[in-house]
């Protein structure tokens, strides 16, 4: 095994890995905030996904720009299903487990839709820079690994910043910490956590296009990348954005590697138990919450 | 109720044909799953969603004994009770970690619990790995064949629901109920938390293994994706929580009506379209009634009352 092959799998873990961030941070913020377990959010991922396929495949428009549709109407799907049926189960005592029963519910829903609409035959976008590389040196880059780690770096880091310097992300960390304190001050709780559910929605939008570049992708793939959405917020610190970014690397990093050393079938294995030896030690996540 | 039982021992004797045999086994299998889930995922208020890998785990120890002692298809039936007691064990080994964690955590570790128990069953090549495992096969006709196994199946589901029902009654389910109430609280009034969880875990795994391996030995053969089916986890928590997971009689109703519902469905509709509904019948369930069928209806019936 060379040096250049173990950078090699290094970069296109990292690479891998931010889309697998990107798609979580909504998951993370949701989990955090309003204590909704969105199981659906890799559904609502890889119903962009098919729509970027569609529109890419009708009217050669390109699955990046097909977000600037996708995204507002998740966002609004997002808000509406808050509105309409989340707010109700707010109350409840369990609300993470009935949120996640919910949720589900609404899962299966998009998934059939998409089998439906779709039908089941795996999905793989075949733009013109597809097979394209960049060549820095001896490593080679591929083209769409490439556009998802910057789609993951403007993504992320225009939620962190919407967080930490606009007033309604403010409201929103407000509400977080304390709920009834921040009601007290004025701040309208069923409107901020209808946004937050919406922004969390049209990011996983985002994700979803960015995995649809890097992975083939089917009505069922949600389920696994739920998976990686449980993996990647838990290691982060649940509600924690810069924290799921980091997990993202840190994951992508050590599937990056294990996928060049291990027989294949091996890795998930290796993902899943990873998981389970993070939940028993450090439930609580790596990294300090600090929003 | 003794009539109902007998009913429903009596019924493949009516020759009804094979195809209501093997439904009525498929609502008995999940009312066994389900009601046994429920000791932990009810009664304790620990929500297990990697179920299925005691059924799976159930079916490989029954079809690995029944392999390797060379035993007949009758004795491989046996050896089903030392594979639900294997299920146990490793419920007690997983659990034993798995159960300090609470909420969320538990079910995220429990998933994820089945899915390493399946891709490791898939890997390992004395277990049969990707190509499944082969059982031997009776040689009776099909109809006595189906029967033998619905009776089989009612007796373990019989057996399952009455167990549940000794344990909510019991003092130990008052236990497992103060825990999921209030664990600290419980705690401070000299419940051992911990060992009552662990206990509620591995009699929760001993059923569905023994129902994995009758199940094992009804197909005569099994694979990874059948049996680790991820579905099949989320299916029992669905028909508790639907039915109404605090008492014994929730998961019953549950697992009945929903595997109606699914059949029913699927018969008359498309496929996909009936899984939509199905969908749809969750959220319905979880915002109208956030604790169950059973205790809807019952408290409408009272306002009426009133």
């Amino acid at each position: 095994m060379n040096s250049t092959l173990i950078f090699q799998s290094l970069i296109s873990g990292v690479m891998m890995g931010s889309v697998y961030a990107l798609l979580g941070v909504g998951f993370s913020l949701t989990w955090g905030v309003m204590k909704v377990i969105n199981v659906a959010h890799a559904a609502f991922g890889l119903l962009a996904a098919f729509f970027a396929y569609t529109v890419f495949h009708r009217y050669g428009i390109d699955p990046v720009v097909s977000l600037v549709l996708s995204v507002p109407f998740l966002f609004f799907l997002g808000c509406a299903l808050y509105r309409f049926l989340l707010i109700r189960i707010t109350s409840a005592r369990a609300v993470i487990v009935s949120s996640m029963i919910l949720t589900f519910g609404v899962a299966i829903i998009l998934e059939n839709l998409a089998l439906l609409l779709w039908g089941a035959d795996p999905r793989l976008f075949t733009t013109s820079y597809t097979s394209k590389v960049i060549i820095v040196g001896p490593f080679y880059f591929q083209y769409p690994p490439v556009i998802g780690f910057v789609m993951s770096v403007v993504g992320i880091s225009s939620i962190y910043l919407f967080l930490k310097r606009t007033y309604v992300g403010k409201a929103v960390r407000a509400a977080w910490q304390q709920p009834e304190a921040s009601q007290l001050c004025g701040i309208n709780l069923g409107r901020i956590s209808a946004i937050t559910f919406g922004l969390a929605v049209a990011s996983a939008g985002a994700g979803g296009v960015g995995m649809g570049l890097l992975y083939s992708f089917e009505p069922h793939s949600h389920n696994l990348w739920l998976i990686y959405l449980f993996l990647v917020v838990i290691v982060g610190g649940v509600g924690n954005v810069l924290g799921t970014a980091m997990a993202g690397l840190i994951i992508g990093v050590i599937t990056g590697l294990s996928m060049a050393f291990l027989p294949y079938q091996w890795v998930n294995l290796l993902t899943f138990g990873l998981l389970m030896v993070i939940l028993v030690v450090k439930p609580q996540g790596l990294f300090q919450s600090e929003v | 109720m003794a009539i109902a039982l007998i009913g429903l021992v009596a019924f493949p004797l009516f020759g009804p044909p094979v195809y209501f045999i093997s439904f009525v086994f498929w609502v008995f299998l999940y009312v066994c799953l389900s009601s046994s889930w429920n000791l932990i995922g009810g009664y304790a208020g620990y929500l297990s969603f990697g179920h299925v890998a005691f059924f799976g785990i159930g079916a490989y120890a029954t079809a690995m004994i029944g392999k390797i002692f060379g035993l007949s298809i009758t004795m491989t039936l046996l050896a089903t009770i030392p594979a639900g007691v294997i299920s146990s064990f490793i419920a007690i080994i997983v659990g034993y970690p798995c159960l300090r964690l609470r909420g969320p955590y538990f079910a995220v570790i429990t998933l994820c619990f089945s899915f390493v128990s399946q891709l490791t069953v898939k890997n390992l090549e004395f277990l049969g790995g990707a190509d499944g495992l082969w059982l031997k096969s009776m040689d009776v006709p099909v109809l006595v064949n189906r029967t033998i196994f619905y009776e089989l199946m009612l007796f373990l589901t019989v057996l399952t629901v009455w167990v549940s029902y000794l344990v909510g009654r019991s003092r130990f389910g008052a236990g497992l109920r103060a825990i999921k109430e209030d664990e600290e609280v419980a705690q401070t009034m000299a419940i051992n938390a911990p060992r009552l969880k662990i206990m509620a875990f591995a009699l929760s795994a001993f059923f569905p293994g023994i129902a994995g391996g009758i199940y094992a030995c009804y197909l005569s053969y099994i694979h990874p994706d059948v049996v680790f089916d991820v579905n099949m986890s989320i299916l029992q928590v669905l028909m508790a929580l639907f039915g109404g997971a605090s008492s014994w009689v929730g998961p019953v109703v549950g697992a009945v009506s929903l595997t109606l519902v699914n059949e029913g469905l699927s018969t008359f509709v498309k496929a996909e379209l009936a899984r939509i509904i199905y969908g749809l019948l969750f959220i319905i369930v979880i915002v109208f009634m956030p604790n169950g069928i059973l205790e809807f209806f019952s408290r409408k019936r009272r306002k009426i009352e009133r």
